[in-house]
């Protein structure tokens, strides 16, 4: 039982990284139908940069931490209207191909200017644990829990009582209409992506003391952030979340339990149960259902 | 109609093209000149193992310092070297330009057990060397009879589990091991090295072996099983990310095994320091073994081989990281190459170059032994013995640094 | 008229074929040869992408099944490696099919997301079953060699290999998105409700296009094995399948003379333009060419700035250039003029 406590609550820390990622990659999705591929290097180089402000600018965690949310607003916003608005008449295929070329050029940059080597990042969190029947709780993944549970709530708060939030939704759910209203959809889709740089920025920084530092920190994250962000409902911020903490855990309990499944198919079964379960439901399990208007 | 028309034109067209274009190569050594001799090599400079970055960094800048000081026979090195991003496809297009259209005259120091695996028949065929390879597979020293033109040159990995396991047997006869491995051709060379080294009396030592995959999430499921199996002695064969979480993963699981074992890719200052500053209260006491001078030991910092290390990164490389261990991990490979080509002649040819590289004898008796490895560890091919450097120390974690736990010993018992 | 344009075009990449030879080195023609490799590929994933409307995100893996396909019936099994070519994509087809029957149900993106877990699933299992696959160590095949008792260099026999397959599955291709067949994958890009409504079963199409798709990948991979002598896990990552995508959107998705242009760039953009531009940029600035990273930012750069200056690909550049107009129908429709679902993001006609 102690060790079945044990996985799933490793499988949570886990899951709430996947999910903050996933919340991440809803947010743009809603506001402008891109899934945006370069979401995880994003994140990783909002990372490097807190790492810089604390090894070389010698900021401590925590204001470091706040002025790195701030250039991940910034930056965002700046992606968005450097990279992506150009594209604003193409295809949505090539829309994704340019998340795609941002990805890459992340990635190289991260490795061109802080060298590709595996770097220490520090915790705000003690590595000590509780002990609770057994189970060792670690208080770094409760850290990183509840950071990212507050996120969820501040932003669905905005969402929910903010002008602006309101606007966004506004935005997202119906852009003609919205221009039509008088509301700015090119400002808010730039606000979509700074929010959802922000995001990232705090996934990257709860990943890296575990991951640790590299520039492919995040590409694994990634990958399971896409599959919480299905399994969610791509158009449901909720269901991102909640699929990003089910997956984590359901992982951990399948390495535990079935012994066919090797670490080499961890993935391939993950996935193989993200496709049942859209067999089921098309849209995730929080998503809207789709009325196939025949 | 028209197309099918088209179709055997253009067929019929290429083959009598072809037939006409088929020429013939020439005939002096490719990439020797009076002047120059041309190495070149594939490295991971971006993906996943772009981490070994360094290591072409510390070959070129020795390569250069050599230069500097007349080169080789009177002929500079010219070292050019190009990104595969371990993509074994990447690394045959380019090994075929290095080969069709640099005219290498040899490559040197290609990096990846895979991306040199799906080379090497190929460099075989063309009888081009295929030298000093970074990686420790051990089928790259072994099967030398079947790949005449291809070298290894690091102690491989099935001999460093072997010393491993002898290790155990003698000292902790009674413990029970739990071993975290990659679940790979890179971890199972470790564990069948291990295995060898327990030998058949001690091999139900073992009481629980977890895999992971690369790709994957950290192995805190897999510690967790083998804290639960009870082991006390904790082996780690990894590469470095997931070896500094286990250590981290332990910690948090209150588990403090009475020895780590961790193989020598992952174990150096850089990682185990990594692991200290996360959190982990495990990294002191652990063993691996070394064969090179280390950087970021004070200990060697008065040999010559390391004052020499300094000058030259301080010269020819002022930008890299000097404490970095893969640097000198170069140096000291291309220090070996030197000696190759030097001994290979002034008459340089391809045969020429393997001969003396399956000959090499250098070695502290002979007065010759590489500076940059650790005082006493001789290369050495010969005959039937084609492990250049297998002799390693087994080293342990104590204060930050690694402090000396045996002689020299040679993991292929010669 | 069109028809005339494809019949001259084709004569013009059939002379360009032939004359190839007289004027690129060995090592040259061996790079060309698998342009005409991705071209096969990206031919396969025109048709399902450009006419049928649906994204991948994991054709590479494919192109994995065919070159396994090859291997295991080369290396095993004594075939000759030209025989497996047909196996190869035969066996890809039936993967393709497969996957395709169930992936109908998806929209959109969620195809897209469904279709990045085959490439990653992929490496996971032949990881697990080394026995067959040669796990992660791979396979080696024989070196390249020309047969038919013929005595050309390696690389050249490759080359005239892989454009004569190349020059028959191209005519294929346009036989494939021409016709009734080729109609109703257009119904179904261009408005799936309509074309239900008018009996066009979606479901079959889509997958038919999956299995057609899959078929053109996995001869490619057939034949990127038999160049590359070389399987495993590594050669076959999730990098490759979005390399594909690449090829598409820069060939122009919907143009199948497009894709000999996206093949070129899917070549040489990792291996010679990169390193060359590094090289330049390096006299002026002095800037570390080999600096790990820097070659990645030079990759995505051309990605981005070709991306701007040709949004429609490279066939869409050539139609503005013979037409005066930049309209390209299917994906290339601007996006904010039509409203479109906002549930499945598929776009209203």
């Amino acid at each position: 039982m102690a060790q079945f406590l044990q996985t799933v609550v490793s499988g949570l820390a886990l899951g709430s990284i996947y999910g903050s990622l996933a919340l991440a990659l809803v947010l743009i999705y809603k506001a402008t139908e891109v899934i945006n591929f370069a979401q995880g290097e994003m994140a990783m180089f909002t990372t490097y940069i807190s790492w810089a402000l604390i090894t070389h600018h010698g900021m401590s965690y925590w204001p470091a931490f706040f002025v790195t949310l701030l250039i991940a607003f910034a930056g965002g916003i700046g992606l968005q209207t450097v990279v992506v608005r150009p594209l604003a008449r193409a295809s949505v295929l090539t829309v994704v191909m340019a998340t795609i070329a941002l990805l890459v050029i992340l990635n190289g940059a991260a490795a061109w200017i802080w060298s590709p080597q595996l770097q220490f990042y520090p915790s705000p969190f003690p590595t000590s644990s509780w002990v609770i029947g057994g189970v060792h709780i670690s208080k770094q993944d409760a850290g990183t829990f509840g950071v990212v549970a507050a996120c969820v709530v501040v932003l669905a708060l905005f969402f929910r009582f903010t002008k602006l939030g309101l606007a966004m939704r506004a935005g997202a759910l119906n852009p003609a209409a919205a221009r039509l209203m008088g509301v700015r959809t090119s400002l808010l889709l730039a606000l979509g992506w700074g929010f959802a740089a922000v995001l990232g920025a705090v996934s990257g920084m709860m990943v890296a003391p575990t991951f640790f530092l590299t520039p492919n920190m995040m590409q694994a994250v990634l990958i399971y952030a896409f599959a919480a962000a299905v399994l969610g409902g791509l158009e449901s911020p909720v269901g991102a979340v909640t699929g990003g903490v089910l997956l984590g855990v359901m992982l951990n309990l399948i390495t535990q339990y079935v012994t066919f499944v090797t670490p080499d198919l961890q993935l391939p079964v993950a996935l193989g149960i993200l496709l049942v379960v859209l067999l089921i439901r098309p849209s995730g399990l929080l998503g809207r259902a789709v009325v196939r208007r025949v | 109609m028209k197309k099918t028309f088209l179709l055997i034109a253009a067929a019929l067209a290429v083959s009598a093209v072809i037939v006409v274009t088929a020429g013939a190569t020439s005939s002096a050594t490719p990439g020797v000149t009076a002047k120059s001799i041309l190495l070149e090599g594939t490295f991971p400079l971006s993906g996943p193992a772009s981490g070994y970055a360094p290591i072409p960094v510390g070959m070129a800048a020795y390569f250069s310092y050599v230069n500097a000081h007349g080169g080789v026979n009177g002929r500079k090195i010219d070292f050019r070297y190009e990104d595969d991003g371990y993509n074994p496809a990447n690394t045959v297009q380019i090994t075929h330009k290095f080969v069709e259209q640099d005219h290498a005259f040899a490559l040197v120091g290609g990096l990846g057990t895979e991306p040199q695996q799906a080379v090497r028949d190929y460099l075989n065929q063309n009888k081009v060397p295929q030298l000093f390879v970074s990686t420790g597979a051990t089928t790259f020293d072994r099967d030398f009879t079947t790949n005449p033109w291809t070298l290894g040159w690091q102690p491989d990995y099935e001999a460093e589990g072997s010393i491993y396991g002898k290790y155990i047997a003698k000292n902790f006869p009674t413990a029970k091991l739990g071993i975290l491995f990659q679940d790979d051709d890179y971890g199972n060379d470790y564990l069948r090295g291990l295995k060898a080294g327990l030998t058949q009396q001690h091999l139900p030592q073992i009481i629980d072996a977890e895999g992971y995959a690369l790709s994957g999430n950290p192995p805190a499921t897999q510690v967790a099983k083998l804290k639960a199996s009870g082991a006390d002695i904790f082996l780690i064969f990894a590469t470095p990310t997931p070896t500094i979480q286990a250590y981290v993963i332990s910690t948090k699981l209150g588990w403090h095994p009475a020895h780590i074992f961790t193989n020598s890719v992952s174990a150096t200052d850089a990682f185990l320091t990594i692991a200290k500053k996360s959190g982990s209260d495990n990294t002191d006491g652990t063993i691996t073994v070394n064969y090179l001078l280390d950087p970021a030991n004070p200990l060697y910092n008065k040999t010559p081989g390391m004052k020499a290390y300094r000058a030259i990164m301080a010269k020819y490389a002022p930008k890299a990281n000097a404490n970095d261990g893969l640097n000198i991990y170069g140096v000291a490979k291309a220090w070996t190459t030197v000696q190759v080509l030097t001994a290979a002649g002034k008459n340089l040819t391809r045969a020429g170059l393997m001969k003396a590289a399956r000959n090499m004898n250098f070695t502290v008796k002979a007065k010759k032994a590489n500076p940059y490895t650790l005082p006493g560890v001789d290369v050495r091919t010969k005959g039937n013995y084609q492990f250049p450097i297998a002799q390693v120390q087994l080293v342990q974690y104590q204060n930050n640094t690694f402090k000396p736990i045996s002689k020299l010993i040679n993991g292929r018992g010669a | 008229m069109r028809r005339v344009t494809a019949l001259v075009s084709f004569g013009v990449l059939v002379t360009a074929v032939v004359l190839a030879p007289t004027f690129f080195t060995h090592y040259r023609l061996f790079q060309l040869a698998l342009v005409a490799v991705y071209l096969v590929a990206l031919l396969g994933l025109d048709i399902l992408t450009g006419f049928t409307g649906q994204i991948s995100l994991g054709h590479g893996a494919f192109m994995g099944v065919g070159a396994y396909t090859t291997t295991i019936l080369v290396v095993d099994h004594g075939w000759n490696d030209l025989l497996t070519i047909p196996v190869a994509g035969v066996v890809a087809g039936l993967f393709g099919l497969a996957f395709g029957l169930p992936a109908t149900r998806f929209a959109g993106p969620y195809l897209a997301l469904a279709t990045f877990a085959i490439p990653l699933s992929f490496i996971g299992l032949l990881k697990r079953f080394p026995h067959f696959t040669g796990g992660g160590i791979g396979k080696n095949l024989p070196q390249l060699h020309s047969e038919l008792g013929l005595h050309m260099n390696p690389s050249v026999w490759f080359y005239a290999v892989c454009w004569m397959i190349a020059l028959v599955m191209l005519p294929l291709a346009f036989g494939i998105v021409r016709g009734r067949f080729g109609r109703a994958l257009r119904a179904v890009r261009d408005s799936e409700i309509a074309s239900t409504a008018n009996g066009v079963s979606t479901a079959t199409i889509k997958s038919a296009a999956f299995g057609i798709s899959a078929f053109y990948c996995g001869v490619a991979g057939g034949l990127y094995a038999i160049g590359i002598t070389y399987v495993n896990p590594d050669t076959f990552p999730i990098d490759l399948s979005i390399l594909l995508l690449t090829g598409i959107v820069l060939g122009g998705a919907g143009s199948l003379y497009g894709m000999v242009f996206g093949a070129l760039f899917v070549e040489f953009i990792r291996i010679s333009w990169g390193p060359t531009i590094l090289n330049g940029i390096s006299r002026v600035h002095h800037l570390d060419t080999h600096a790990p990273g820097s070659g990645l930012v030079v990759y995505g750069l051309i990605l981005l700035v070709v991306l701007y200056l040709a949004p429609a690909g490279a066939a869409g550049v050539v139609r503005r250039l013979m037409t005066g107009r930049s309209t390209v129908a299917g994906w290339s429709k601007p996006r904010s003029t039509t409203p479109s679902d906002p549930a499945t993001g598929v776009e209203a006609p």
